[in-house]
């Protein structure tokens, strides 16, 4: 990110600030999404952010760091807007799986449905960290300073999330051998 | 699918797919609520810069001040006590656009409410609520911008103000205030009764029993806490404390340094946390042994006038 553009975005730049916005949107689209596992709701969540960042930039001391502060925010926006729709639609709604930017031959269809069902049994801090440690491909410091959380904290969601995921991932394997055999 | 296969593999080629891009829509959308949007000011905990001061005295000329407001965005209506949620807020504060005409007089009128935050989330926000404060006496002074209301700046040995803090999810409290650079938690307090908790175990704060209260029919705690009287102090700063900084608590940063931090030895700071539909609101008020009893009286009348909308 330009440090300059920052400068003048803290001094009230509208359009530096737009630019800002464009050159870190998609990544922050990609991120909100893998996230969320919905694309209104990360819509709704990168746009937050943007606008966040907007009215606190004049917080960020160092302009180099404008991405990783940006990253914290949307982070929390992603937080809010999982907790905003747990309560309106609690129970009700499901959340809808959108396309693949492309597929990868390293998973099946199958490995695809357990994988969303499976990363949907996160918790979105378990998400989070997950996606900017193997989407990001950020180390782990890298990923507690981008979230603002202790590095045994990302240690610890790390840990439980792959363990929920492998449990689920095994569960459904069973679920799926054992309707086999009845077949 | 084999449970034995890699399954860092499979996230990372499972997180690879998905939507890469933005739309343009959205970015129009984005610079279009940009408009509607104050830049919020960064300045110390209670002190005023001089672009703030020019607006302070354009809110002294306008006959309604509308204090606090913090966004309750994340849910469509606010909470009863108890938890039930109704259709609408339990306060619907008016809110007027602060008067841009300069004024004579310093400090809010007598009797005004005062707009304290504008409602926008900053990065430790996370929703909008507004909260609405009376002003009962001449004397104070607002920072619309950071959620704080002040007499005498204060600063020891005799001012007196409050700061606030609405719609967060989360305190990282330290162990202990004078070392927190090495006693922050490892995983934050989220609950009014864990703040609590981690306030009262606090190191050298002398803290009271916490209490029940009651804030415009939101529940929450109250604790008295304290800045030792002997602690060591010079020209501002805690000489003996991490980066002369005697910090209560901190809210996730990156850098994880205090968002609230102290005055002076002897202050106290009465903390009230209250739960508004799941989030914290934290009302921090403070003043000095010197300070008049006339004026923690009008402080304690400010915070007990608060209100609570949208």
């Amino acid at each position: 990110m330009h440090a300059e553009l920052v400068g003048q975005a803290q001094r009230g730049d509208r359009e530096a600030f737009d630019e800002l916005a464009r050159m870190a949107g998609d990544q922050c689209m990609a991120i909100a999404f893998r996230i969320l596992r919905d694309f209104d709701r990360a819509d709704d969540a990168v746009q937050t952010a943007l606008l966040t960042a907007w009215t606190e930039i004049r917080a960020l001391r160092n302009p180099d760091r404008f991405e990783p502060w940006l990253h914290r925010i949307l982070t929390h926006a992603c937080y809010a807007e999982a907790r905003r729709r747990r309560r309106w639609t609690e129970g009700i709604r499901l959340i809808s799986v959108e396309p693949a930017s492309g597929p990868d031959p390293y998973l099946t269809v199958d490995d695809r449905d357990q994988l969303e069902r499976a990363f949907r049994r996160l918790t979105v801090e378990q998400r989070a960290v997950l996606v900017f440690h193997h989407f990001l491909g950020l180390p782990l410091p890298e990923v507690a300073d981008r979230i603002g959380i202790p590095l045994g904290t990302v240690k610890s969601r790390m840990y439980h999330a792959k363990r929920a995921l492998q449990a689920s991932l095994e569960a459904d394997a069973r679920a799926s051998s054992s309707q086999e055999r009845m077949a | 699918m084999s449970a034995h296969r890699d399954l860092d593999r499979l996230i990372q080629s499972f997180l690879a797919e998905g939507p890469m891009e933005l739309p343009d829509p959205s970015y129009d959308e984005v610079r279009d609520r940009m408009e509607q949007k104050r830049q919020r000011a960064f300045i110390g905990p209670w002190r005023t810069s001089d672009m703030n001061r020019y607006l302070k005295i354009g809110l002294a000329a306008a006959a309604v001040v509308v204090i606090a407001v913090v966004a309750f965005n994340l849910l469509p209506g606010s909470s009863a006590p108890g938890g039930e949620t109704s259709a609408s807020p339990s306060v619907s504060p008016s809110v007027a656009e602060p008067s841009t005409e300069p004024s004579t007089a310093a400090g809010l009128p007598v009797g005004s409410s005062f707009m304290l935050a504008d409602g926008q989330p900053s990065g430790n926000e996370i929703g909008s609520l507004a909260m609405t404060v009376t002003i009962p006496a001449p004397g104070w002074d607002g920072e619309p911008d950071d959620g704080i209301l002040v007499k005498n700046d204060a600063d020891p040995p005799d001012g007196s103000g409050m700061i606030v803090w609405a719609g967060v999810d989360h305190l990282y409290v330290y162990g202990d205030p004078c070392d927190w650079s090495s006693t922050r938690p490892e995983t934050p307090s989220t609950t009014v009764d864990e703040v609590v908790a981690a306030l009262a175990a606090q190191a050298s704060r002398d803290a009271s029993a916490p209490v029940d209260i009651t804030l415009d029919g939101y529940v929450g705690k109250a604790i008295t806490l304290h800045v030792p009287d002997d602690i060591a102090y010079s020209a501002g700063e805690f000489t003996d404390c991490d980066q002369g900084k005697f910090g209560s608590w901190s809210m996730g940063t990156t850098d994880l340094s205090p968002h609230r931090y102290h005055q002076g030895p002897g202050q106290i700071d009465e903390v009230w946390i209250l739960d508004v539909d799941g989030l914290l609101v934290v009302i921090d008020w403070t003043y000095y042994e010197r300070t008049p009893a006339d004026d923690v009286g009008e402080l304690r009348a400010i915070v007990e006038s608060a209100t609570f909308g949208q």
